[in-house]
């Protein structure tokens, strides 16, 4: 059980600020117009001091799940050095699926103060040039398999060699079974924080934009069209795959996760 | 007056949201008590749910800081109606899920049925009952005279001049008496490094031996050897300049002998012009050789070089001669004019800033004086104008009991009197 700090309540202000019922015709004037701004003034540190302590509280949940990431990385590695057969034997297709679900749900959300821009990883805006992926990140990996085709997968950073450039994935279907290494350029990172179509519209992908997303019930990438990008903060992107075996060459639209979208770099399909 | 219809503010209705339908992890968490726990398999939805919360609250927070601005606009540029309507039907209530929290401040105001400001939708059927009740307005209204602001920024200007004296500019003033511990790494002439003639010649000698040995070792590496060139001391530079120096030292005729000397032999000898000098160098020498003292033959006679110190001390001796005679002045002047010049001025403005290093110290030192002082005098003052209000309270209770017709009581004469005492003895310690 976490035992945190207590959340305060806000208190009951519901006739705090109300207006005098004058009529109104003096609304306007400026003796109205001064105790409106002052209103204001007082509705605007009480909205920053609200944000703020909600702030505070997500940063604190943000820094448990980090922890619990943390004691994941650790438990698998030293899994990994204890036992010569596999910790545990691989998940259930639904229980993996059920995972990545609420692994898109709990992305946290960007809220910026006002005047602050989404950062690099927030949605749709791309990494910096210099980014390296932690261990722990999720990816979307191109990999080549035996047969020779490339696909792109979900994968799980194990670790980065500043000397070669490479990284090491983990397919996040059945860990420790496919350890891949990959150039960076195979690399892409998945957004850590959701776009709130609300403040940051920009941050969004657009309608008709060619990008790469994961199939539904599936762990692997494919190329799509944005259909319709999300109205709410928790809702998902609706995308039409390339598939040759529907008529127009596009599936019908399927919903994505924020999580699961990311820019498609390929000029065509191989 | 500016009309109702061109108040550019959308008195946005914030609708709150609704914490028991939209986040019942979060009213639930709240209501326990802080020994309970939370458990970590809700920490999801209660992030889900702050986050909803959060972002209501942000977006409240912009629509008021835009409404904010457009107030502080508007009223700036009273006289100016270019203001047009935002959307009237615009209605910033978000679907229910989004709003507000319980501080509903706001809504009071849109609570009200004829509420203020016309930008509301919902009172669109009053508009024209608004405007009807303008013109009634209209006399009542005070004709807008253009604020006065100068008074206000006249003594805005001058406040920092007459403001009292905080504890934490004497603490500034302190802290700017402090160092003068640096300043003897300033004041520190750093001692005279190479020439700088002598200084290029080196870094160009050394460039070209290493431009050579880059070359040497490229042509080498095509054959698998490394020089031994690229790897240069600066004392192989130096040693090479010295030889290249010394060759220069000598004079080109290799003559040994000292300046002076030559120029005495020069003088007294007879030279004959016409007679070109290289045919027959010998025997010219040869016959001006009684006029010399001790240089008995010439330099192109020899075929061995004198001996340097002889030469030396032959030089040095014509030149004590000389200026024994008054004809050479001593040369005792300082090497290099140049460099001591440069020194002189270094030392010339390290005395100056010295100088104004004490002055300003001195004149902190009485500035903090006279804040130290005139920091007593504000308490002094601040006690002589809680005096005031003691005697005006007093005064006060005076006057009111004689208002009511009775003399006052002797404890309110006795009060009033301490109090004008009182008052009294502080000035006089202020002005003291």
């Amino acid at each position: 059980m976490y035992h945190g700090p207590r959340v305060g309540r806000f208190p009951h202000r519901r006739t705090a600020h109300r207006a005098p019922s004058a009529d109104q015709t003096n609304a306007v004037s400026p003796y109205y117009r001064t105790k409106l701004r002052g209103l204001y003034t007082t509705a605007k540190a009480d909205a920053e001091a609200e944000c703020n302590i909600l702030r505070k509280a997500l940063d604190k949940i943000a820094e448990i799940k980090s922890l619990l990431e943390e004691r994941r990385i650790a438990a698998k590695i030293a899994g990994l050095y204890n036992d010569s057969e596999p910790p545990r034997k691989t998940m259930r297709r639904g229980v993996l699926m059920t995972l990545l679900q609420q692994s898109a749900m709990t992305l946290p959300l960007w809220i910026g103060k006002p005047g602050d821009k989404p950062p690099p990883l927030c949605g749709a805006i791309p990494a910096s040039g210099d980014y390296v992926a932690k261990p722990g990140d999720k990816v979307a990996a191109r990999v080549k398999a035996v047969d020779g085709d490339e696909q792109w997968i979900l994968a799980e950073v194990v670790s980065y060699s500043h000397a070669t450039n490479k990284y090491e994935v983990d397919d996040i279907d059945e860990e420790g079974k496919e350890r891949h290494t990959l150039s960076r350029r195979r690399i892409i990172p998945l957004p850590q924080w959701k776009a709130n179509p609300e403040t940051d519209p920009e941050a969004l992908f657009q309608k008709e934009q060619l990008v790469l997303a994961l199939y539904p019930q599936t762990t692997c990438f494919y190329r799509a069209l944005i259909h319709t990008p999300p109205q709410r903060p928790q809702d998902d992107y609706s995308v039409l795959f390339e598939d040759t075996s529907y008529a127009d060459g596009y599936s019908p639209p399927l919903n994505v996760a924020q999580r699961y979208v990311v820019a498609c770099k390929e000029p065509k399909k191989k | 007056m500016s009309e109702l219809k061109d108040c550019p503010l959308q008195f946005h209705d914030f609708k709150s949201v609704d914490h028991l339908k939209v986040c019942p992890r979060y009213t639930a968490v709240l209501a326990r008590s802080e020994d309970d726990g939370i458990g970590i398999e809700e920490l999801d939805t209660l992030q889900l749910e702050l986050e909803t919360l959060l972002s209501s609250a942000s977006r409240r927070l912009r629509v008021l800081e835009a409404e904010t601005q457009i107030l502080t606009d508007w009223q700036d540029k009273k006289g100016d109606r270019r203001f047009m309507k935002m959307g009237r039907d615009h209605e910033l209530g978000a679907p229910p899920k989004h709003g507000k929290p319980k501080k509903q401040k706001l809504e009071g105001k849109a609570g009200h049925g004829p509420g203020p400001g016309p930008g509301r939708p919902k009172s669109k059927n009053l508009q024209p009952k608004i405007q009807e009740y303008e013109f009634t307005d209209d006399p009542i209204d005070v004709p807008r005279i253009p604020k006065n602001d100068a008074p206000n920024r006249f003594w805005a200007s001058v406040e920092p001049y007459c403001a009292d004296i905080t504890n934490e500019e004497v603490r500034t003033l302190e802290e700017l008496l402090k160092p003068p511990e640096d300043e003897a790494e300033h004041y520190k002439i750093p001692p005279l490094g190479k020439h700088y003639s002598q200084r290029w010649a080196q870094e160009d000698l050394l460039e070209e031996q290493k431009d050579g040995a880059r070359a040497a070792a490229v042509a080498d590496k095509k054959k698998g050897l490394m020089g031994p060139l690229t790897e240069l001391d600066t004392k192989d530079v130096d040693a090479l300049l010295k030889k290249s120096e010394a060759q220069h030292e000598q004079p080109e005729d290799g003559c040994p002998f000292g300046a002076l000397t030559q120029r005495l032999l020069q003088a007294l000898v007879e030279e004959n012009i016409i007679s070109p000098m290289e045919d027959s160098p010998i025997p010219d020498m040869s016959g001006k050789e009684s006029v010399a003292d001790g240089a008995s033959t010439s330099p192109r006679n020899q075929n061995k070089p004198f001996s340097v110190p002889h030469t030396k001390s032959l030089e040095s001796r014509i030149k004590e001669e000389l200026i024994a005679q008054g004809l050479l002045e001593s040369e005792d002047r300082p090497a290099e004019d140049s460099e001591d010049e440069v020194l002189a001025e270094l030392r010339k403005r390290q005395a100056e800033l010295k100088a104004l290093s004490a002055h300003n110290r001195t004149k902190k030192h009485d500035l903090l004086r006279l804040a130290k002082e005139e920091v007593s005098r504000q308490e002094l003052r601040q006690r002589v104008r809680m005096a005031d209000n003691e005697v005006m309270d007093a005064f006060r209770k005076i006057m009111a009991a004689r208002q009511k017709k009775r003399t006052p009581t002797k404890k309110e004469k006795d009060q009033a009197w301490k109090t004008l005492k009182e008052r009294e003895s502080i000035l006089k310690l202020l002005d003291g």
